[in-house]
């Protein structure tokens, strides 16, 4: 064996690409003894000699941080390797250097290759390797290594480096590195070579930075008053960020002059100068969600004709049934059980259609990306850290999700906060329940509706906050954040609506079940089966409706909002099974006479509800607590049944109150 | 590159607003690459963290949930204060763009 030459790179700097171009099919793949880290090696031959190589686990630097960092380590200090070859990426140079920059200091011999290349120069980037090469004083050279197949600038540059045994010139590194105070101390207590192949710079910058193998190995080595002192430059040199800040500073010196580039600040997007503005940041925002979730009625409107159709199909069926013989309570369960509640369905069905089209583009587009961004001031109104904005936009998918999002608050009080006050977000079953309703009483008037229910949602979380923050929050440090936001994209259309059909479709099979059952439920408490009595669930009716009409429902009202806090749609069940054109004997007659055929089903909502009742009912459902599997990841989270309790609570008594509330303003309007 | 650049950063954060890339580039007057780098360095010393890492399952988050995630995560720690992202909830948003917080 001529040499061994070891790949060290950053992930992604092109190592195995290297590794395979060199080996071809010399290479054993096993793990490193005792890790659980893959372990690469094979040789290759160069004009006759015998090569081995090794492919060092990627690693971002070379502190003890992680097994690969220290295998990488162990490999190159037992001098295992004669020579390194460091590589990095030469579309980013200032960020993939710093390996090379963290390798500074290690006397063994290297070269560095810039791979990429092709990248780079598609960039518009200009790389000087022969100055770079004369700067840092070992070979260095530029490489696509997936598109290079002869590697003879490689061979040049390894065997340069082998000969020579260059190591890296580290005088400009040191010059940054000794404004660190004590700095220079430490280089004169630790003395070069003490430790393996590890220079004093190499070894003293890694005590600043508290590298747990390094601090180790000084204490088996120096003397114990030694060690003391060197402790107390440690403690006063600024840990990892000051020597960072050095081999960045290091970094960019070695590439003035090296590196050319175009200027890469772009300038702010129109729609980044409105989103990311102080000002218009939150109207813009703001509006955006509004006119989105009115852009949703659009594709609601032909389900919504849809569900009516089939509702129409009530009276022939049963008189088709009927002719047939099949039994009278068969013939209602199919037309008021069945087919009415697939009538309500349907004509939800649009919304849901809508509302995840609606969202989806904005998420693809990057929008609500900026959302997060423009509303991180608010959170701090709120008392809570600007991460919970999160919890609360998965919200308007699904509350569930939103509670689960909250793991990424490590604080407990501003935990459940945020799942109370995501509680208050419409989520998804809600924005396609709602909308239809609204549409169904108030005709063009439910975006009217839609604007309210964005407005008390805004004053529901704020007062909420005010009720349970002082329990929950204390008023500490808040922490600043970075958002790195995502570009913006053109949607793929394709992929959108295909998400969009598959939400829609999983919504109809989940939906279904939940509306057919409570509405199958409802129908049979409501139907008399002994003719002359009255059904049990009329009676219950009768008995609550004094207390419901405080609220602004009639008792069926008041039983759908009942069943909403099992899930939005299950309000739905309760309406189609309790607000339908009387007995199948009337729909039936109806049929038979031939004459208004069977009232349309929406008709026989509207002649029984007065529109204060609608807006009052809305309002309820709107606000109620979102459903049992809500309730259950707030559990989850909070592992709290106190405060779970006090959340479903609060939010029961909260949306009856704001039904009563609504109903009354209702009564003025008409 | 000033020498002390990254205590600015750290600096800028502590006042406890949130700032895009963008901006803590014109701040520290700086390139957007510039600030990246440096973000990815203390992220890398633990300084700051993802709010929401980017392990794909068994690749493990910067913080929190480790290696135990494992495809499914149960193993995630409640309060971890950081979570994978293949461990976000459905109905999550996708291209939500990065999030870093300062570490206490
Ligand atoms: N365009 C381009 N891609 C490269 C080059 N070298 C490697 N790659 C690609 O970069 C990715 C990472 O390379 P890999 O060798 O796995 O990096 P490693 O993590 O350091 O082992 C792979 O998809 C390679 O195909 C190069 O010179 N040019
Ligand atoms: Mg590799």
């Amino acid at each position: 064996m001529t040499a061994t030459i070891a790949l060290l790179g950053q992930p992604n700097s092109g190592k195995s690409t290297v590794f395979n171009a060199l080996t071809g099919l010399r290479q054993h793949v096993g793990n490193w003894p005792g890790k659980t880290v893959e372990k690469k090696e094979g040789t290759f031959l160069h004009d006759g000699k015998e090569y081995a190589v090794a492919d060092l686990p990627g690693s971002y630097s070379l502190t003890a941080n992680s097994d690969e960092e220290e295998i990488t380590r162990e490999f190159i200090s037992s001098g295992k390797a004669d020579v390194v070859c460091i590589l990095a990426d030469s579309s980013q140079l200032e960020r993939s250097l710093f390996m090379m920059a963290d390798y500074a200091g290690i006397n063994v011999p290297s070269f560095l290759v810039l791979n990429m290349a092709d990248v780079a120069e598609d960039q518009g980037k200009k790389i000087d390797a022969k100055a770079l090469e004369d700067k840092l004083g070992i070979p260095v050279i530029q490489l696509s290594a997936t598109e290079n197949k002869k590697y003879d600038m490689f061979f040049e540059a390894m065997n340069r480096a082998i000969e020579n045994k260059s190591l890296i010139n580290i005088s400009g590194l040191k010059t940054e590195l000794e404004k660190i105070e004590g700095f220079t101390k430490l280089e004169e207590l630790i003395p070069d070579g003490s430790i393996e192949n590890y220079s004093a710079l190499w070894l003293s910058a890694k005590a600043i930075e508290n590298d747990r193998l390094v601090i180790d190995k000084l204490k088996n080595t120096l003397a114990p008053d030694v060690i003391k002192e060197v402790d107390g430059i440690r403690g006063a040199g600024g840990g990892a960020v000051s020597t960072g800040n050095s081999k960045f500073a290091w970094i960019d010196e070695l590439l003035a002059g090296v590196l050319q580039k175009k200027d890469d600040q772009v300038k702010l997007g129109k729609l980044d100068r409105m989103y990311l503005s102080p000002v218009w940041g939150k109207p813009a925002v703001i509006l955006t969600i509004l006119f989105g979730l009115i852009g949703s009625f659009i594709p609601a409107l032909p389900f919504m004709g849809l569900g009516q159709a089939i509702g129409g199909l009530k009276a022939p069926i049963a008189e088709a049934l009927f002719s047939a013989g099949v039994s009278e309570i068969l013939i209602t369960v199919i037309c008021n059980v069945v087919l009415q509640s697939f009538s309500y369905i349907l004509q939800m069905l649009g919304f849901v259609f809508g509302v995840v089209l609606v969202f989806g583009l904005l998420e693809e587009v990057g929008v609500m990306a900026r959302i997060s961004y423009v509303f991180d001031n608010s959170m701090a109104k709120l008392g809570l850290q600007g991460k919970s904005v999160m919890p609360f936009l998965i919200s308007f998918g699904c509350t569930m999700g939103g509670a689960a999002g909250t793991r990424v608050i490590d604080n407990w009080g501003q935990k459940v906060l945020t799942i109370a006050l995501a509680w208050a977000v419409p989520c998804g079953a809600a924005w396609s329940v709602i909308p239809m309703l609204a549409s169904l009483f108030f005709g063009p008037g439910a975006v009217l509706v839609i604007i309210a229910i964005l407005l008390t949602m805004v004053l529901h979380m704020w007062i909420t906050a005010k009720i349970f923050g002082r329990k929950l929050v204390k008023t500490g440090e808040r922490y600043g954040m970075i958002m790195e936001l995502p570009p913006y994209h053109k949607p793929k259309w394709g992929a959108l609506f295909r998400y969009v059909l598959g939400r829609t479709k999983d919504t109809f099979f989940r939906v279904s079940k939940v509306v057919l059952l409570v509405c199958f439920l409802f129908w049979a408490l409501s139907y008399s089966f002994v003719p002359g009595t009255d059904p049990i669930l009329f009676k219950i009716g009768k008995v609550i409706e004094p207390v419901t009409k405080v609220f602004g429902m009639g008792w069926q009202l008041f039983m759908a909002f009942i069943a909403s806090s099992v899930g939005k749609e299950g309000a739905l069940g309760v309406i189609s099974a309790l607000f339908n054109d009387g007995s199948f004997y009337s729909a039936f007659s109806d049929a038979m006479s031939g004459a208004g055929v069977a009232a349309d089903l929406n008709e026989v909502l509207l002649s029984n509800v007065t529109k204060p009742e609608a807006l009052a009912f809305i309002f309820a459902i709107t606000f109620n607590m979102p459903c049992v599997v809500a309730l259950a990841a707030t559990y989850q989270e909070t592992a709290s049944a106190k405060w779970t309790a006090k959340i479903a609570a609060y939010y029961t008594v909260g949306a009856l109150v704001l039904s009563t509330i609504v109903y009354h303003i209702g009564l003025l309007i008409w | 590159m000033e020498s002390n650049r990254m205590n600015r950063l750290i600096e800028l954060l502590g006042d406890g607003h949130a700032r895009t890339i963008r901006m803590l580039a014109d701040e520290l007057n700086t390139t957007e690459s510039d600030v990246m780098r440096q973000i990815d360095y203390l992220e890398h010393i633990r300084v700051i963290r993802k709010v929401i890492g980017d392990g794909a399952p068994g690749n493990g988050c910067a913080s929190g949930c480790g290696g135990s995630c494992g495809g499914s995560c149960n193993g995630c720690p409640s309060g971890g204060g950081n979570m994978c992202k293949s461990c976000m909830p459905d109905g999550g948003f996708k291209n939500m763009g990065q999030m870093w917080e300062l570490v206490k």
